[in-house]
C-alpha cells in the first residue's frame, strides 16, 4: 500500500531530522531559571492607594531538561504553572527571564522565520478537544494546511501523506472530509496529533492531552502515544495532573508547585520514594485503585494553594507542609541534586543526605 | 491493535441528511424569493416593466390602479409599476454600494485591531466613540451636505461612517476567537498572523457579519430613500423609491397609490433581506 | 439485610432533545442501605448523573421520570411537586460538581445556610445563626464565625464545595446525593473533600450516593458500587469484591483501562470503540459491540440484572467466565 510506504517515510524523515543532534539520552531541551509573570489589571482602589501593579507569578526560576527520546512527565495541580511552562516552551508566551535551549538553539531569542522553523521541530497538542481545531475546517484541510505552509511535500503527494498521517493516528480515511463537530473527544485529539505530526517534529508537548476524555478513551490515547513515540522516536513532554497516567508514560517526572519545580526524578524512584513533602502529599492524596489499600482517615495535606500573587516567603509549600520547620519559613530551598541523583527543593531532604550542615537549620 | 481503533462517529445517515435539507427553512425560502425578485427587477427592468418609466402620458394623469396600469399612474401619467421596477435598480445599487465598501474595510480593520489589540485598538476605540456619539443619519447628511447631493456622494458618506460598525462587530468577535486554542495551535504550527486571522478566525466570525450586512442593506435602502425624500440622494427624473414616496406625498388625498406602493416596495425589500440574513446565518452555523 | 433506605426499581428517564425523546436512564435498579456510601460510576453518557437527578425529579419539564423510587417505603415518582419539595433538601440533600454555579453569588454563604434552616427546621433566629456557624465548622472551614458572612467568590474552590455541603447538611438529611463533587477539584483538595464526606457519614449516620467517573474515588471512599452503562446498572456489589473479581465485562474493561504502576510504558488494554448513543441499543447487551467475551448469547436480549452470591448483581451473560483482575491477584 502506498499509504504505509509514505507512513514509513514520515517515520524515517523524523528519525533522521536532527542532523546536528546529540545522541539519545543527551539533553535536547534545557530550561534554566525560566520566569514568567502575568500583570493583573489594577482596580480603581489600587490606583487611589498608589499600589504597584500586581503580578501573578506563574513560573519562577524553573530548571529542567528533557533528554532526547524520553518522555518527561510534568505533574502538579492547577495553578502550578505546568501549562504556562508548555506555552513558554513553544513560544506562545514571551518569557520574562531565563533561558530555553533546544538542541543548542536559543529559543527565547527566536523571531520570524527562525521561530517558525523551531516550531516545526517542537509541536504541541492541546487539552481542549473542542477548542483546538478550527470548527470550519475538515480533517483533510487541517492537515493539508500544515503540509503546504511548511512545504513538507509536493502538492501531488499530499493526498498520500494525509492518508499516511491519518493512518498513523488510527483515524479511518473516510473521516478526511468531516469537520470537528462530527467527532468524539478522543477522535478530535487524534486529529490534533495528526496535525502536529504533519510537521515531522522531533519533540511533542502534550498539555493535558487526555484529561477531558473518559477512562476507556484515555487508555486508547495512552497506547497511541506509546506507539507513536516508538515509531517516530519522539521526545515527549507529557503534562498532566493525573499521577497514574504520568507514572505510566514517563521515564522521568518533574513535580511542580506554585510555579517552581520541587522534585525531578526517575519515575519509579519518585513514586516509590518521594523526597519532597509535596510529592509525598500528592501521592497520598491520589486515590489508589485497590480498595483493600485504603489511606488514612486524615487528608493527605491540609490547606489550599496560596495565592500566586503573593507567594509565601521561604519554601512555597511550608504553610501546608506537615514537616516544615522555622527555617523553611524564612529561606527558600534551592533545587539541589540529592545522593541518588534526583533533584529536590527541600531543606529537610538536603539535610538528610548530608548536603547541608544541620547547624545551618 | 484492534482494541485501540476508534469507531467513527456514525456516518451521515439519512436522518441527518434530512435534517440538513430541512434547514432551508420557510423564512429563508421567502427571503430568497423576495430578494431574487428585486434583483431581477434591478438587473433587467426593461424586460419586466410594462411601460417606459420616463415617458409622459398626459391623457392618463393620476389614474388609479386598473388592469391597464396595475399600480396606477403619477402626475405626469408615468406608469407607477414601471417606475417602481426601474427604481429597484437604483435602490439595490444603493444597498450594495453603501454596504460593500464598509463591509470590506470594516472587516479588515476590525480583524486586525481585534487580533493585535494594543495602541491601534485604543485609537480605534476613540474613533468608535466619536462616530457613535452622533446619530448615523446626522453624520451622513452632514457629509452629503458638504460634498453636494447625488448618489455617489451618498455612497461616500455612508461608507465613511458605516465601516466603523462592521469593524466594531468583527473586532469583538475576533477578540473572543483569538483566545481559542485553535488560534494558539495555528501559532505553534508556525502559521503567519495573517493566515491565522483571515483563514482561521475570520471565517468563524462571518456569521455575525453576514447577518448585520443584510440588515444594513435594508437600513441603507431606507436611508437612501430618506435622502431621496429630502432631495439629497437620487435626483429627478431618476426613479428611486424614496423619491417616489416623496413625489406622491403632495397627492396623498387624491392619489394614495403614488406613495403607498413604493413604500410597500421598500418594506418588502427590507423584509426579504432580513429573512435572507437570518436564514443564511442558520445555514452557516457550524457546531463546535 | 436491613430494609433499604432507598430502593429504586425500573427507573426510566426520558429527556426532550432536538432529536426527539431520548431515554437516558433505561431501567435502573438500585438499593441504598442506611448510612452507606454508594458509588455510581460510569463514563460520560452512562446516565449516572441523570439517575441521581431523577431520584429528586430534577428533570426539566418535557422530560419524564417513571418507574419506582421507594424512599423509606414511600414511592416518590407519583408525588406532586409540593410534596416533593418537602423531601428535597430536607430528607434528601444534594451537592453538585460546580459549587460556583450552584451557590448564589449575591448571597453570603451564611445567608444561604440560614435559608435552608428557615425552610426545613423550626429553629429560632439566634439558634439558626449559631447553627450556621456550627455547620461551617463541621465541614472544616476555619474561623467559621467570621467566614459565615463571606460571599462565594471570596472562597476558594475547595471551600465552596465545603460551603455547599454545609448548606445541604443544614436540614440533617438522611441521604446526601453528591454529583461529581470532586471532579472540578485538584487531587489534594479532592482528598480533603472525600475524607470530609466519609467523616460526616460516620458521625451523622447519613447515607451518600456518590456519582463519579473515577474508579479510584470509588475504591477509596465507597462501601458499595453500581457500575452504569448505557443507562442501566451493569454490575452492583460491595466495592472490594467487585474490584477484585468483576462480574461484568464492562467493569473489567474499565479497571484495565486505568494505568497501573507495575506495567509502566506497556500498552494498556482499553475498551475499544465508544459507548452507544441513547436509544440505539436494541435487544442485545449494550456492551456487546465493544466486548471481548461477546457471543451469540449476548445478542438475543438485553441481559437482566441477576442476583449472584454475596448480594452481588450482574447483567453480564458471561459473568462467571471473566478473567480475574490481575493486580488484585497480587
Amino acid at each position: 500500500m502506498g499509504g504505509s510506504m509514505t507512513m514509513s517515510a514520515v517515520a524515517q524523515s523524523t528519525a533522521n531530522a536532527p542532523e546536528t543532534g546529540s545522541a539519545p539520552g543527551e539533553p535536547l531541551l534545557v530550561v534554566r531559571k525560566l520566569t514568567k509573570t502575568f500583570a493583573r489589571s489594577r482596580s480603581l482602589m489600587d490606583l487611589v492607594k498608589g499600589e504597584p501593579r500586581r503580578r501573578v507569578h506563574a513560573l519562577t526560576e524553573v530548571d529542567l531538561s528533557v533528554r532526547r527520546g524520553e518522555t518527561l512527565g510534568i505533574v502538579g495541580e492547577s495553578g502550578c504553572g505546568k501549562s504556562t511552562l508548555a506555552r513558554c516552551l513553544v513560544r506562545l508566551h514571551r518569557v520574562d527571564s531565563g533561558s530555553v535551549t533546544y538542541d543548542g538553539l536559543d529559543v527565547v531569542a527566536l523571531r520570524g522565520a527562525a521561530l517558525r522553523r523551531f516550531n516545526r521541530r517542537v509541536q504541541m497538542v492541546f487539552q481542549d478537544p473542542y477548542g483546538s481545531l478550527n470548527p470550519r475546517m475538515t480533517v483533510r484541510a487541517t492537515i493539508a494546511e500544515a503540509l503546504s505552509v511548511h512545504r513538507i511535500c509536493p502538492r501531488r503527494e499530499m493526498p498520500a501523506r494525509i492518508a499516511a498521517l491519518m493512518d498513523l493516528v488510527h483515524l479511518p480515511l473516510s473521516a478526511a472530509g468531516r469537520r470537528p463537530h462530527e467527532f468524539s473527544g478522543g477522535q478530535r485529539q487524534r486529529i490534533g496529533i495528526a496535525r502536529a505530526l504533519a510537521l515531522e517534529p522531533d519533540c511533542l508537548i502534550a498539555d493535558e492531552l487526555v484529561s477531558a476524555l473518559d477512562v476507556s478513551v484515555q487508555a486508547q490515547m495512552v497506547n497511541l502515544l506509546l506507539e507513536l513515540q516508538e515509531r517516530l522516536h519522539l521526545t515527549v513532554l507529557f503534562i498532566a495532573h493525573d499521577l497514574r497516567l504520568v507514572r505510566h508514560l514517563s521515564h522521568r517526572v518533574a513535580v511542580m508547585y506554585l510555579g517552581r519545580v520541587v522534585e525531578l526524578a526517575e519515575t519509579e524512584a519518585l513514586f516509590a520514594h518521594p523526597r519532597h513533602p509535596y510529592t509525598r502529599a500528592l501521592l497520598d492524596a491520589a486515590p489508589e485503585l485497590d480498595p483493600s489499600r485504603r489511606g488514612s482517615a486524615e487528608a493527605a495535606v491540609r490547606g489550599e494553594l496560596p495565592s500566586p500573587v503573593n507567594p509565601p516567603p521561604g519554601c512555597a509549600f511550608h504553610p501546608r507542609c506537615p514537616v516544615a520547620i522555622e527555617y523553611c519559613r524564612r529561606v527558600r530551598p534551592e533545587l539541589v541534586r540529592l545522593r541518588d541523583g534526583r533533584l529536590a527543593a527541600c531543606h529537610l531532604a538536603a539535610t538528610e543526605d548530608g548536603l547541608v550542615q544541620s547547624t545551618e537549620l | 491493535m484492534s482494541g485501540a481503533l476508534p469507531t467513527l462517529a456514525e456516518a451521515p445517515t439519512e436522518a441527518s441528511l434530512r435534517r440538513k435539507r430541512l434547514r432551508i427553512s420557510v423564512p429563508l425560502t421567502l427571503g430568497i424569493i423576495i430578494t431574487v425578485f428585486f434583483l431581477v427587477c434591478a438587473i433587467v427592468p426593461g424586460w419586466i416593466a410594462p411601460y417606459d418609466p420616463l415617458s409622459f402620458d398626459y391623457s392618463n394623469l393620476q389614474v388609479g390602479p386598473s388592469w391597464i396600469h396595475l399600480l396606477g399612474t403619477d402626475n405626469f401619467g408615468r406608469d407607477e409599476l414601471s417606475r417602481i421596477i426601474w427604481a429597484a435598480q437604483v435602490d439595490i445599487q444603493i444597498a450594495l454600494f453603501c454596504t460593500i465598501p464598509p463591509l470590506i474595510v470594516g472587516t479588515i480593520i476590525g480583524s486586525l485591531v481585534g487580533y493585535y489589540g494594543g495602541i491601534a485598538d485604543m485609537i480605534f476605540g476613540r474613533v468608535v466613540d466619536l462616530v457613535v456619539t452622533f446619530p448615523f443619519m446626522v453624520l451622513v447628511i452632514a457629509i452629503v451636505a458638504v460634498l453636494g447631493p447625488g448618489l455617489v456622494n451618498v455612497y461616500i458618506a455612508v461608507s465613511a461612517v458605516g465601516w466603523v460598525f462592521y469593524a466594531r462587530l468583527v473586532r469583538s468577535e475576533i477578540m473572543v476567537l483569538r483566545q481559542a486554542d485553535f488560534a494558539a495551535a495555528g501559532r505553534v504550527m508556525g502559521y503567519s498572523d495573517l493566515r491565522i486571522i483571515f483563514r482561521h478566525l475570520l471565517p468563524n466570525a462571518l456569521i455575525a457579519v453576514v447577518v448585520y450586512w443584510m440588515t444594513d442593506m435594508a437600513l441603507d435602502i431606507l436611508l437612501g430613500s430618506s435622502l431621496g425624500y429630502l432631495g439629497l440622494g437620487a435626483q429627478p427624473p431618476t426613479a428611486e423609491w424614496g423619491v417616489l414616496v416623496s413625489d406622491g406625498k403632495n397627492f396623498m388625498d387624491t392619489s394614495w397609490w403614488m406613495s403607498v406602493f413604493p413604500g410597500i416596495a421598500i418594506v418588502l425589500c427590507g423584509t426579504g433581506l432580513s429573512l435572507l440574513g437570518d436564514g443564511v446565518a442558520d445555514l452557516l452555523a457550524v457546531k463546535r | 439485610m436491613t430494609t433499604p433506605l432507598l430502593s429504586i426499581r425500573g427507573l426510566r428517564t426520558t429527556l426532550a432533545t432536538e432529536r426527539g425523546q431520548v431515554t437516558v436512564v433505561d431501567g435502573v435498579d438500585l438499593d441504598v442501605q442506611p448510612g452507606e456510601i454508594l458509588g455510581l460510576v460510569g463514563e460520560s453518557g452512562s446516565g449516572k448523573s441523570m439517575t441521581l437527578r431523577s431520584i429528586l425529579r430534577l428533570i426539566r419539564a418535557p422530560g419524564r421520570v417513571s418507574g419506582q423510587v421507594l424512599w423509606r417505603g414511600r414511592d416518590l415518582v407519583p408525588l406532586r411537586e409540593a410534596e416533593m419539595r418537602a423531601i428535597r433538601g430536607r430528607e434528601i440533600g444534594m451537592i453538585f460538581q460546580e459549587p460556583m454555579t450552584a451557590l448564589n453569588p449575591v448571597l453570603s454563604v451564611g445567608a444561604q445556610i440560614l435559608e435552608n434552616l428557615v425552610a426545613h427546621t423550626d429553629l429560632g433566629r439566634s439558634a439558626r445563626q449559631a447553627r450556621a456557624v456550627e455547620l461551617l465548622d463541621l465541614v472544616g472551614i476555619s474561623a467559621p464565625a467570621q467566614r459565615v458572612n463571606d460571599y462565594p467568590h471570596q472562597f476558594s474552590g475547595g471551600m465552596r464545595q465545603r460551603a455547599m455541603i454545609a448548606i445541604a447538611l443544614a436540614s440533617n438529611p438522611t441521604l446526601l446525593l453528591a454529583d461529581e463533587p470532586t471532579t472540578a477539584l485538584d487531587v489534594t483538595i479532592q482528598d480533603q473533600i472525600l475524607k470530609l464526606l466519609m467523616h460526616l457519614r460516620a458521625t451523622l449516620k447519613m447515607a451518600v450516593i456518590l456519582v463519579t467517573h473515577d474508579l479510584g474515588v470509588v475504591a477509596q471512599s465507597c462501601d458499595r458500587v453500581a457500575v452504569l452503562y448505557a443507562g442501566r446498572v451493569a454490575e452492583y456489589g460491595a466495592v472490594g469484591p467487585v474490584f477484585a473479581a468483576p462480574h461484568h465485562a464492562y467493569t473489567l474493561g474499565l479497571l484495565r483501562s486505568v494505568p497501573d504502576a507495575r506495567h509502566a510504558r506497556q500498552p494498556l488494554r482499553p475498551i475499544g470503540g465508544a459507548p452507544p448513543a441513547p436509544d440505539t441499543v436494541g435487544e442485545r447487551c449494550a456492551f456487546m459491540p465493544r466486548c471481548a467475551y461477546a457471543t451469540a448469547a449476548c445478542a438475543t436480549a438485553r441481559p437482566p440484572l441477576v442476583s449472584l452470591s454475596d448480594g452481588r448483581l450482574s447483567a453480564c451473560v458471561h459473568w462467571d467466565q471473566l478473567e480475574a483482575n490481575e493486580w488484585a491477584a497480587v
